[in-house]
């Protein structure tokens, strides 16, 4: 078996919200029950688990997956605490899979009830206890705009291309009652530029929200699949790349601007596809100046060239790329290392064909985006319907 | 006043945070390669060598990036503050605040040099432009 012959079956968010009034477990829980409850199977069938156990109980020793696959009552194949869940969750879930490791895999991630004591600072989980980084101010969101900062640097972007990327991610998420934006906007390219800077070049509108909320996905066999309930989504290939620890050495852009180049011609390559067959892009929507710069490692335009590429096809509902339909880490909701996941689910949707008014026309490839320059790694995946 | 975060040293990185407290800006240089390396590792990330030393850097750089932070990730931080890229002069490069100047007029490519910000407990290295 190949990753192709893997298919996610069952997805499900919790509530997303600016704070969750319940613990990281409990959020997590409910995810993994609605995405089981998706894929209409029952739980006995899960023998493959990608979490990570955020207690109560449960002991210090890893992996902590091995906590949820006694609370699931199962017995698994295979286990890893994928970090972070989004891309890498279903890539690894589906090797293990395709290996024969295991037949049918969960793969959750959340985060909850953290918020409440942090007011007035940013979320706990931007900001990396490192002693090179913290004590100098510098946090996840600060990392994003050193290597915007070169970038503009380098490249002559107009500043209304890059923000007209939130503001069209924005007002289609605020269109989508899951939302958090909700019925916030709709945002001129005027407004997001107003906004206050948070960290330079970025204002507060050009960067993602931090919010919490839960996500999971269940994987299975192509085969297996084709008895369940919804069409199943393959991962038609997929690439993982790593340069250093997150958000601690110097994000230099000439070193990591273009990471991802090497995921980019594994995942297509193993595809058989290139960006023109894509429909639609879910990407990791951290800020504006990385949605450009994945669009340009994705090869859809030269380097320096994403605003402008996305200012000339359209990534809008009506355009001809369009990216998060649902609204993204922008406006939909960014749960810290689930985020993507939440990028994975609109992707299943939109190729199922039950996103409603917000339905991609004939969607058939997906392309799904995690992490970026500022952390250092970057990882993507395409899927399409089996 | 709260105090911003302070640096927790291990036994690979005290070297660094007590030559800062005599005024000394370091960073390990490989015995077999030569090359310069920080974040502090335990091996050269070069030629995987474990046979380096701690060296006095010049100091002196230039500003590879910044952002001026106006929303502080904590409590203890005044804003605005940069946060910079530097590229020191031996060829390596780290991550600090740009003082001495007003945060708008710190420039890529600005000539700087470090200065220590006293935290109390810890000297604090930080840059200022070159005069």
């Amino acid at each position: 078996m190949a990753l192709r012959d893997v298919a996610i079956v069952g997805v499900h968010a919790t509530r997303q919200a600016l704070q969750l009034d319940m613990t990281t477990t409990a959020a997590c829980l409910e995810a993994m029950r609605g995405a089981i409850e998706d894929a209409g199977i029952d739980k006995s069938e899960i023998d493959g688990v990608s979490a990570r156990w955020a207690g109560p109980g449960g002991t210090v020793l890893d992996p902590g997956s091995a906590d949820w696959v006694h609370l699931l009552g199962v017995r698994a194949g295979w286990v890893d605490d994928t970090y972070p869940a989004g891309v890498p969750g279903a890539l690894l879930a589906a090797a293990a899979i395709a290996s024969g490791l295991c037949t049918t895999a969960v793969v959750a991630g959340g985060v909850a009830g953290t918020m409440s004591s942090q007011a007035g600072a940013v979320a706990p989980w931007t900001r990396p206890a490192n002693e090179f980084v913290e004590p100098f101010g510098g946090f996840t969101l600060a990392h994003f705009a050193l290597v915007a900062a070169r970038y503009l640097h380098k490249f002559d972007v107009p500043r209304e291309q890059l923000a007209a990327i939130a503001a069209t991610i924005r007002n289609a998420g605020s269109r989508n009652p899951e939302a958090i934006m909700h019925g916030r906007g709709p945002f001129t390219v005027d407004d997001i530029l107003a906004a206050p800077v948070v960290a330079g070049p970025f204002t507060r509108l050009e960067c993602c929200l931090a919010s919490e909320g839960a996500a999971a996905m269940v994987l299975t066999t192509v085969e297996r699949a084709r008895d369940l309930r919804h069409p199943p989504i393959a991962i038609l290939g997929g690439g993982l790349e790593w340069a250093r620890q997150q958000y601690v050495e110097p994000p230099r852009y000439d070193e990591i601007g273009r990471i991802g180049e090497a995921a980019v011609r594994r995942a297509f390559g193993m595809a058989g596809m290139t960006p023109a067959d894509v429909s639609l892009a879910s990407f990791y929507d951290v800020n504006t100046f990385e949605v450009a710069r994945q669009l340009e490692v994705c090869g859809f335009c030269d380097e320096g060239e994403g605003a402008a590429f996305a200012a000339d096809v359209g990534i809008g509902l009506d355009g001809g790329l369009p990216i998060n339909p649902d609204g993204g880490g922008f406006s939909y909701s960014h749960p810290a290392w689930c985020a993507v996941t939440l990028r994975v689910i609109e992707a299943v949707r939109q190729l199922r064909g039950e996103a409603g008014d917000r339905q991609v026309p004939d969607a058939e490839v997906a392309l799904v985006t995690g992490a970026g320059a500022g952390p250092q790694y970057w990882n993507l995946m395409l899927l399409g319907r089996a | 006043m709260t105090m911003r975060p302070l640096p927790t040293p291990s036994a690979l990185t005290q070297p660094f945070w007590d030559a800062a407290r005599d005024g000394h800006l370091v960073r390990q240089v490989c015995r077999a390669c030569g090359k310069s390396f920080f974040s502090p590792q335990v091996a050269c990330p070069g030629c995987l060598s474990e046979a380096w030393d701690w060296v006095r850097s010049s100091g002196r750089g230039e500003v590879y990036s910044r952002t001026v932070v106006h929303r502080a990730p904590s409590a203890g931080f005044e804003v605005p503050y940069v946060y910079a890229v530097i590229d020191l002069e031996e060829g390596w490069s780290m991550m600090a605040n740009v003082i001495g100047c007003d945060p708008a007029d710190v420039e890529i490519g600005m000539p700087v040099t470090v200065t220590f910000v006293d935290l109390g407990a810890f000297m604090l290295p930080a840059f200022v432009p070159a005069r």
